[in-house]
């Protein structure tokens, strides 16, 4: 012990279960508060309207679809568990940098379009609470508090993201009781939950069930997002399939019965015209409590849920621009990380910025007589990029059969998996033949990605700007 | 004494393990374990300042590469030198840890100067200099250089 001799080898040590903190329990309902969150007490009131009182098959269909696309993403990760989810499966499917580029940018465009959608939701459920600040100012303030809660770092509490997913549920338990009750009274009119309105848009029942499914997709988006943190999972070759086809299933179970709980209780064509639609449901007025209360309680409970949603998306965004700039595919500011924080701030202004002007330009549109729904077009933008990643992957996880499959994997069954893929590219199809002109908002939102990779390109050095540090200096000049 | 020195792979945390290089007495260290926590729910869930490396994905990669950095300060210095992943909140972990391995020491940085430090609570140092089980030494950053055009807020 006292001469300098002695060994300095450094073993990676093997710490077992320590290693690793996400459990398959915390992974189940970290996919529960994602799916659900995003969309059914936004979108509920236009798959009404599309489908009449039979929406409750859209919902079933969708996520029958997106469950099939969940188990691809579980044999995936359980194949490649790395945070880059789609990208790099496509990476290593095809190999091919300008697919993986595109795919990287889709997902980043998907994931602020998303973001958008959500807090134009989240503006209208508060303004069931407070009217009288307009809409636009509470959603950018919306995103703009979840930035900063994001550069702080309260969202990496998985303690917090269990708690909002427990509220989030409860939220949906009480349109179920709501449904259970009104059934009891013996009000009910079942012949609702087969009637399929073929009188709007959609002159057939097979098409207005597919309009129903391509706008209530986007309620079954945000299990990729589960990618994020297998690398933390525990035991992921367990710990995938059941949490995340799981998760996916009970959202679906609870959607279609929520689904059915909402067409029996309230008229179609008043969910069809609500902008915070499952508050017609409370405010029907059905249980023996004020209405009022149960009417702010719920209000209070979407919020809560379409927050949850949309700080996973939000913290997503700045991760993509991390990982694309360590590639040095964008500028490299998007590399740096708050000394303290640790946080990609550059990235998270970048995504809140970005997410904020869709917002306004959105509100622009609209109020300049564009005709449009701000939370159905972003959502829709979403979905359509979300789609053509699913059916990639699925494409690439039939691909990489028979590769990296030393480790134990999670392996999907195939025939399903071609049902899937059929799913995503009929859902995909009709979405854009149905509202072409949310390819113009899609590309828009791409050209961020190409801008920031020309601006690389063009003006970028080699290098992502962290120096090798020298490792003889004593100096703590950052 | 065993001793902890925590990394988020900043070039503070390389300064603060030269730190305790500097005046340590490495007779004295039985084993020195360089911990590094990935924080899963985070944008980032660990980045690594102290390589020029790609990332693959893996943020395990990044952490590894950076206790590789941090490691390579104590070659030929003395104590054995093992290298932790960690996963979960840093400061919980970095906590955990001193107690898990019966530290005598932990080495942690005080993160960036300026504005975000003052205003912002809950840095990682301030909770492990408060919750840890043994003495915890806090290396802060090196006041800016004169040159800076920028008021130097007191030290």
């Amino acid at each position: 012990m006292s001469t300098a001799t002695s060994d300095t080898t450094a073993e990676p040590e093997q710490d077992g279960e320590l290693k690793r903190s996400i459990t398959g329990r915390l992974l189940f309902f970290y996919t529960l508060g994602d799916v659900l969150g995003s969309g059914i007490y936004v979108l509920i009131g236009l798959v009404a309207a599309a489908v009449g009182g039979a929406f409750w098959i859209a919902f079933a269909l969708g996520v029958t679809v997106a469950a099939i696309t969940g188990a691809a993403y579980a044999e995936l990760v359980t194949k490649y568990p790395r945070a880059a989810g789609a990208s790099l499966y496509v990476n290593k499917a095809f190999g091919s940098r300008p697919l993986t580029f595109l795919i990287t940018v889709s997902f980043l465009a998907a994931s602020m379009a998303a973001s958008g959608s959500l807090a134009v939701g989240f503006a209208s459920y508060f303004d069931t609470l407070w009217s009288g600040p307009p809409a636009l100012l509470i959603s950018l303030v919306f995103v703009a508090l979840l930035v900063v809660v994001n550069f702080i770092g309260i969202t990496e509490s998985v303690w917090m993201n269990m708690l909002m997913t427990f509220v989030e549920v409860g939220g949906l338990l009480i349109v179920l009781i709501i449904g259970i009750v009104f059934i009891g009274q013996g009000d009910a009119d079942f012949g609702v939950l087969t009637q399929i309105d073929t009188s709007g848009d959609y002159g057939s029942p097979a098409l207005a069930v597919l309009a129903g499914i391509s706008f209530s997709f986007f309620a079954m988006t945000g299990f990729e997002n589960t990618a994020n943190v297998a690398e933390e999972t525990i035991d992921p070759f367990k710990a995938f399939p059941r949490s995340l086809v799981g998760g996916m299933i009970v959202a679906g179970v609870v959607y279609v019965l929520v689904s059915m709980a909402a067409a029996l209780t309230v008229p179609t064509e008043t969910l069809a015209n609500s902008d915070a639609a499952l508050l017609e449901v409370v405010e029907a007025g059905i249980l023996p409590v004020s209405t009022s209360f149960m009417s702010t309680l719920f209000s209070v409970i979407a919020l809560i849920a379409i927050t949850n949603t949309t700080l996973v998306t939000i913290v997503t965004q700045p991760r993509v621009l991390y990982g694309m700039a360590r590639e040095d595919v964008v500028p490299g500011v998007f590399a740096k990380v708050h000394p303290t924080r640790r946080s990609p701030w550059v990235g998270l202004i970048f995504s809140g910025v970005v997410v904020g002007s869709l917002l306004v330009i959105g509100t622009l549109v609209t109020e300049a007589g564009g005709g449009i729904d701000l939370v159905g077009r972003l959502a829709t933008v979403t979905v359509v990029l979300l789609l053509a990643i699913y059916a990639l992957v699925i494409v690439a996880c039939l691909k990489l059969r028979g590769q990296d499959e030393d480790q134990p994997f999670f392996r999907a069954n195939t025939p399903l998996l071609l049902v899937g893929l059929v799913g995503n590219v009929a859902i995909l199809a009709f979405t854009v033949y149905d509202d072409p002109h949310s390819l113009i908002w899609c590309a828009g939102l791409l050209g961020v990605g190409f801008v920031l990779f020309l601006a690389e390109y063009l003006f970028g050095s080699s290098g992502t700007g962290s120096r090798t540090p020298d490792l003889d200096s004593s100096s703590t000049e950052v | 004494m065993h001793v902890i020195v925590a990394t988020d792979g900043s070039r503070p945390s390389l300064a603060a393990a030269k730190q305790l290089k500097a005046f340590a007495d490495p007779a004295k260290i039985t084993e020195i374990s360089v911990v590094a926590v990935i924080r899963p729910l985070a944008s980032v869930a660990f980045a690594d300042d102290l390589s020029e490396g790609k990332l693959d994905g893996s943020f395990r990669d990044a952490a590894q590469s950076a206790l590789d950095t941090i490691a390579a300060v104590y070659d030929g210095w003395g104590p054995k030198v093992s290298k932790r992943i960690r996963s979960g909140s840093a400061a919980n972990e970095i906590i955990k840890a001193a107690r898990q391995y019966d530290a005598g020491l932990v080495v942690v940085a005080a993160g960036g100067r300026g504005l975000s430090d003052t205003v912002l609570l809950g840095s990682t140092a301030q909770r492990v200099q408060h919750s840890a089980p043994c003495p915890v030494l806090v290396v802060r950053p090196a006041p800016r250089a004169p040159k800076a055009p920028r008021t130097r807020t007191k030290a």
